[in-house]
């Protein structure tokens, strides 16, 4: 797999584990996080191929030749993702664990959708649960992105 | 106890069978025993050396951003630059502190840091750079960190967030060390309060899974009646299999006698057999009929942050390393070497960031699984709760059954009546064990469900009272404890009280209020959402509605709210915008102290239309966020936060909001509905068209 722009081998013991131990046991990219294992909270978000995907319900071995992408690697050397600067900019985490997860969505969009309307938003944004209740910072950290990323 | 169990390397080093039979663990509380934050010892939070200065945190950071505010502390009082000071979190080599709880990291420790820190600025301006700094106390308004101006009132850049936003290892589940194991403790799913243990299970199965590596019948201290069964592999994702073909037989004690809890809790039947055994207030309210008569029902809710708890053990030459995300790392430390035999220097409890705590992490779990696998295995091991065993091992907000009974002679309250059922919130059945339940239950209350139970509005005559019920589900602390529930019980009633007297809900409190803060919050909250009725019908049957609540936490700091609802004929709540405004004295963090407003509300939100936990035949049967949901973004509207500055000391902000916010969502329905939301959360079959 390409693994935030690096040829990466996935050694044959990990090809049956959830894509998310992969990264974070393998790897040691500690970025998605594990929130429910079973796709509904969307802590563990990385970019397959260009799409937000759940990586605690992706087989590792089913990555086997897809370009991943985690929040590790967005950033260009120094120089931050619009995304991610403007979740510093709005302050948005609060306890922070949801959050590489909702950028990672937000990411996801923005590519799709670089100027995208409240329902947009919500279709692509509504799977990832915040318990610390930081909804209303990344929708206007997802808007302040979406003028830059133009 | 110092059982090392029987280590055997098989062929391609992999271990089988650990330990013989289970640990005998004391029964004995740890009873948590430390003392206030004083200036004296805030000296040992705060070093300098070559320009630079290293603040260790007190608290535990979970969200409420405290780094962020100390720092802003620390750099105003020793004048600073932000970059020069750096922010670690504590282990237990450093000074004991309190747990982190109860809102308490700026109202008790920002004054002690920055006595700390002034003390620390005349040493190096005399030129000293090394050695100890004695402390010199001086009057607060010397204290340049608590007067507002420069960093103080402002809001930098919080401390972490750049590494949240770019993925460094910040949380207990993140630490890796050499050789690391994963672990996991099965339990029987049954009350946490009643006895069992694993009876038969299928080792070969087990062994045939790839990674596995060991099982562990001593899995340390048993949670509450329960005790585990270990298993460790050297992948995480191994652990599910292997659980899966051991199919454990569990030995389970029967069934608990309060399983129904919702009965067991039911506040009319406690009634009808007599007084409640706790009293708040009892000032004799005359007999005869009321006007209004509330029955308000709350069920078991998680705190469900999205980090399930971690640890990771370590164990070198008789000594225990720990790294934990918890509030409370000395009481972690305190149980491990108790349960361990250890001396409490031989235990070092590392504390991480917390991914969510609110509460629900005071008491020592994952670790002491942790500790007990990694020794059994010889080698560290890493542990993160499933999902379903936040659900079924952790401690949750308990239920509470409430009646609230007014009076209202010529548009004023002569006489008022709350009565509530709850379960334990300090004496959690997480900590003490059965035989001392049967005597603490028999003399003490519980404060954490009293807390907020007093209304803060002049009632009259007031009655109020309290008992609470062992359950078969652990309860304990939760955002604001009681005072979440018992605040929407009381705005309830008031709101049905107004309404029974003809006054705008508004001016009904207002005619209630002796503190003039609480009328301030309030009186800028209407003005903010520019306050009058917006009920009516819309387009589709949809109906309209605005709803106010306020009060006061920990009676110094104080919230008003106001909601806009949409209900459609299908029952369906919408919340369409809500307003807040928070008066908690002194503000050292605007934006910060916003976010725990937005925070809270969100948590109002849950409390009205999302938290709930089922269960049957007394035991948590929730097992993902499907089951027991939290709010998600589309429910979640547009807020509008408001900070009012009185002349005070700061005081608390994680928790306050909390006492408005379901209040306002509640009565806002009423208004939309003509319906008063009684039970929670509201199912859409109570309000259908
Ligand atoms: S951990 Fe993958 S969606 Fe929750
Ligand atoms: S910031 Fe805590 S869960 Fe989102």
């Amino acid at each position: 797999m390409i693994l935030n722009g690096q040829v990466q081998d996935i050694p044959e013991e990990w090809a049956n584990e959830p894509l998310l131990y992969l990264l974070r046991e393998h790897f040691d990219l500690k970025g998605a996080k594990f929130g429910c294992g079973v796709g509904i909270c969307g802590a563990c978000t990385v970019i397959v191929d260009g799409i937000a995907t759940r990586s605690c319900i992706t087989n590792a071995g089913d990555v086997e030749g897809a370009e991943v992408r985690t929040i590790e690697g967005l950033a260009n050397d120094d120089v931050l993702h619009p995304v991610q600067q403007a979740w510093l900019d709005q302050s948005v985490p609060q306890c922070g664990y949801c959050q590489a997860g909702q950028i990672m969505s937000a990411v996801a969009l923005l590519e799709q959708t670089p100027r995208p309307t409240e329902d947009d938003v919500d279709a692509a944004m509504d799977g990832n649960l915040c318990r610390c209740g930081t909804y209303g910072r990344i929708r206007a950290a997802i808007m302040q992105a979406s003028e830059t990323v133009r | 106890m110092n059982r090392r169990g029987f280590l055997k390397a098989a062929a391609g080093g992999l271990v089988v069978l650990i330990g013989a039979g289970v640990g005998v663990y004391s029964q004995v509380p740890v009873i948590p025993n430390r003392p206030e934050p004083d200036p004296e010892t805030a000296l040992g939070w705060i070093s300098y050396a070559d320009g630079r200065y290293r603040l260790t945190l007190p608290r535990a950071e979970m969200g409420q951003n405290i780094a962020t505010g100390l720092k802003q502390i620390a750099c105003a009082e020793l004048g600073a630059d932000w970059d020069t000071v750096e922010v670690g979190f504590h282990d237990t080599t450093a000074p004991a502190v309190k747990a982190t709880v109860g809102s308490e990291s700026i109202m008790l420790f920002a004054e002690p840091l920055a006595q700390a820190c002034a003390s620390l600025r005349d040493a190096i301006d005399q030129g000293r750079d090394l050695g100890e700094v004695t402390l010199v106390t001086r009057p607060v308004s010397e204290l340049r960190s608590l007067q507002k101006g420069g960093l103080i009132g402002a809001s930098p850049g919080i401390e972490q967030g750049m590494g949240i936003v770019t993925g460094q290892p910040l949380y207990a589940a993140d630490v890796t060390r050499p050789d690391m194991l994963y672990g996991r403790v099965l339990h029987a799913p049954a009350s946490v309060e009643v006895g069992s243990r694993p009876l038969r299970w299928n080792t070969a199965a087990a062994q045939a899974v790839p990674g596995f590596v060991a099982l562990v019948e001593d899995t340390g201290p048993s949670i509450g009646q329960s005790e585990g069964l270990g298993i460790v592999a050297t992948r995480p994702g191994a652990l599910d299999a292997i659980a899966q073909a051991l199919a454990v037989e569990w030995q389970i004690d029967g069934d608990h006698a309060r399983a129904d809890v919702m009965s067991a809790i039911d506040v009319d039947t406690h009634l009808a057999g007599g007084a409640l055994r706790h009293t708040v207030r009892d000032d004799d309210p005359a007999p005869g009929r009321w006007d209004v008569d509330l029955r308000i029902d709350v069920p078991l809710a998680a705190h469900g942050p999205i980090e399930p708890r971690a640890a990771v053990a370590e164990w070198a030459d008789g000594t225990l390393r720990v790294w934990a995300g918890t509030q409370d790392a000395f009481y972690v430390r305190d149980v491990l070497s108790s349960a361990f035999g250890l001396d409490p220097d031989a235990v070092v409890v590392q504390t991480a960031r917390n991914g969510g705590a609110f509460g629900g992490r005071v008491i020592c779990t994952v670790e002491a699984e942790a500790a007990a696998l990694a020794r059994a295995v010889g080698t560290p091991v890493k542990i993160q709760w499933t999902r379903a065993q936040e659900f079924a091992l952790g401690y949750h907000r308990p239920p509470a059954s409430h009646r609230v009974k007014a009076r209202i002679v010529d548009g004023k309250l002569t006489d008022w009546n709350h009565a509530q059922v709850s379960s334990h919130i300090f004496f959690t059945s997480g900590v003490v064990p059965q035989w001392m339940q049967r005597a603490t239950d028999r003399f003490a209350g519980d404060d954490g469900v009293a807390r907020g139970m007093a209304a803060p509005y002049q009632v009259g005559r007031a009655k109020v009272s309290y008992d609470v019920v062992r359950l078969p589900v652990h309860t304990a602390s939760w955002r604001g404890l009681g005072a979440g529930p018992n605040a929407l019980a009381i705005e309830s009633a008031m709101d049905e009280a107004g309404l029974a007297a003809g006054v705008d809900p508004l001016d009904f409190r207002l005619a209630h209020i002796d503190d003039p803060l609480l009328a301030g919050v309030l009186n800028r909250v209407a003005e903010l959402s520019s306050w009058g009725a917006v009920s009516g019908e819309g387009q589709n049957g949809v109906r309209q509605g605005r709803g106010i609540a306020a009060g006061v936490y920990k009676k110094t700091s104080y919230a008003a709210a106001v909601a806009d609802v949409s209900v459609d004929r299908r029952g369906n709540v919408q919340v369409d915008r809500m307003w807040c405004v928070h008066d908690c004295g002194l503000v050292m963090n605007p934006d910060q102290v916003r976010a725990q407003c937005e925070g809270n509300l969100v948590w109002g939100l849950g409390m009205i239309l999302t938290d709930d936990l089922p269960l049957a035949d007394g035991h948590v049967v929730a097992e993902t966020f499907g089951d027991a949901p939290i709010p998600s973004s589309t429910q979640v509207p547009p807020m509008v936060i408001d900070l009012l500055e009185s002349d005070r000391p700061p005081q608390g902000a994680g928790e306050t909001a909390i006492v408005a916010g379901p209040g306002a969502i509640a009565n806002a329905v009423r208004a939309a509905t003509g319906i008063r939301p009684q039970r929670f959360p509201i199912t859409r079959a109570s309000l259908v068209l």
